[in-house]
């Protein structure tokens, strides 16, 4: 056994260490974006979707057919929405959207719409909200300080209904948890 | 460098190895009874530097044994610091984003005990072990104070023992403090597991400088300290999760940290044996 310094063995085992740790990060990273974009069929009225798997969901209410809660997110629990509103023949995108931004000005404290504008997503045309709230939980209980919540709504016209996807989700996550949204908005038919 | 003192067997590092895991059970013990007889009622900053003092205090408790032991067989204690220096950077600036930013496992490692396994070897596992191999390796490891066999131990519990620390302070720090008794449990169920899981990289850094071992050495050893990293995580999560009944919800730390204590014990165990066979063959050899 003797004492030495940094050999070429040292130097070729240090580049395995770091191999080997760059491709179980890689791995990870793989099965990490498989478990986080695993989804469930959704179906409700001829409108179906791929609602993330594992999310906290409830069936439908109202105009609503489907809200789904991301449980582990921090803060405010990532949240999408799936609306079907009946709309009076011939009105358009735009007024479908002056109408949600009524509903969210009296449902939602410290409303303020941010952006609205034409867009395309996955080839459908569609009316993008994008909007900025504070969440206020009614339980004068809940101790945590209120998150601020940034939403987006996307409207596409069917008919005598608009479909609109909503996307609600803490300041903190809303860059992060945007990607797996548009797989959301992408599942979408109608 | 005399060749002698690179193959003695060093009975103190193992004897402060199980005396760290003996006292911090026994300390673990001391602030859960004092805890519930006092019943301290602390503001919210006394809480938070409560739970900061409570999270260094391993490292400390090995720092203690160490420097008993370095009257003895003395280290060069710039490198002990050295190697706390660079855990703790690499655990805080590297580590913890990796970890919890980018892979953003608390949101997924939890879905099923897959990924539970997965995430805890792939991500949590690989990256930890790699990080506390990377302080003991650019720091003391080419230095010719790294001159036997058991120095890869004791470098890499103190890596680990940092690594802790951090794990420890940055809960602390997010949760504004915690609760003494269940907070002191956590804390040591996280030192013994990362200083277990260290001193198995270790004993592979150890044997790789002195033996001239495979290319595969290596990362064989940071292989399985990241896969007993991430099966510990899942047993432990599995043992103690919280049981939820018409009385209330509750958890039982005390499994976590009898599991910690186990681990801890026998790994201690196999390596002592591991390092003790090696040195007699190397010993009978000559």
């Amino acid at each position: 056994m003797e004492n030495k310094k940094v050999s070429l063995g040292d130097r070729y085992a240090e580049i395995a260490v770091i191999l080997i740790t760059v491709i179980a990060l890689i791995a990870g990273w793989f099965y990490k974006s498989s478990v986080e974009n695993s989804s469930v069929p959704f179906n409700v009225e001829s409108i179906s979707a791929q609602a993330p798997k594992g999310w906290l969901q409830s069936g439908p209410s109202g105009d609503e057919l489907l809200r789904t809660t991301d449980r582990s997110s921090s803060g405010f629990n990532t949240t999408y929405i799936l609306r079907d509103m009946p709309l009076a023949a011939g009105a358009t995108a735009s007024q479908v959207a002056n109408l949600l931004t009524l509903s969210h000005g009296q449902d939602l404290l410290a409303f303020r719409l941010l952006d609205q504008r034409d867009v395309t997503v996955y080839g459908k045309a569609a009316y993008e909200l994008s909007y900025v709230y504070v969440e206020s939980n009614p339980n004068l209980t809940h101790k945590n300080i209120p998150s601020v919540v940034r939403g987006m709504d996307y409207i596409f016209m069917n008919g005598n209904s608009a479909v609109v996807g909503s996307f609600w989700a803490d300041e903190k996550n809303y860059d992060l948890d945007l990607g797996r949204f548009h797989l959301f908005l992408q599942s979408i038919t109608y | 460098m005399t060749e002698s003192k690179a193959v003695h067997e060093r009975k103190h590092v193992w004897r402060n190895e199980f005396l760290l895991i003996i006292s911090l059970i026994v300390f673990v013990g001391v602030v859960y009874v004092l805890d519930g007889a006092l019943k301290p009622v602390f503001t919210a900053s006394t809480l938070l530097l409560t739970g900061i003092f409570l999270a260094l205090v391993p490292a400390a408790i090995w720092l203690v044994f160490f420097y008993m032991q370095d009257r003895l067989e003395p280290e060069p204690k710039g490198y002990v610091l050295g190697v706390f220096a660079l855990g703790a950077l690499f655990a805080a600036a590297v580590g913890v984003p990796l970890i919890e930013n980018v892979f953003r496992v608390s949101h997924w490692i939890y879905t099923n005990t897959l990924s539970t396994i997965l995430g805890g070897i792939l991500v949590v596992g690989f990256t930890q072990e790699f990080l506390k191999y990377a302080a003991v390796r650019y720091s003391v490891y080419p230095s010719g104070e790294f001159d036997e066999p058991t120095d890869g131990v004791i470098y890499a519990t103190a890596a680990g023992l940092v690594y802790a620390t951090v794990l420890n302070i940055q809960y602390v720090v997010s949760n504004g403090g915690v609760g003494l008794g269940t907070g002191i449990i956590r804390m040591a169920v996280v030192a013994l597991a990362q200083a277990s899981f260290s001193g198995i990289t270790g004993y592979f850094l150890g044997r790789a400088k002195f033996e001239s071992e495979q290319v595969w050495w290596m990362p064989l050893g940071i292989t399985l300290a990241a896969v007993f990293n991430g099966l510990f995580n899942w047993l432990r999560s599995n043992l103690s999760q919280t049981n939820v009944s018409l009385s209330g919800a509750s958890a039982n730390p005390w499994i976590g940290l009898a599991l910690a204590a186990l681990v801890a014990f026998a790994t201690t165990g196999a390596v002592l044996w591991l390092v003790r066979r090696n040195l007699n063959s190397v010993q009978s050899g000559k």
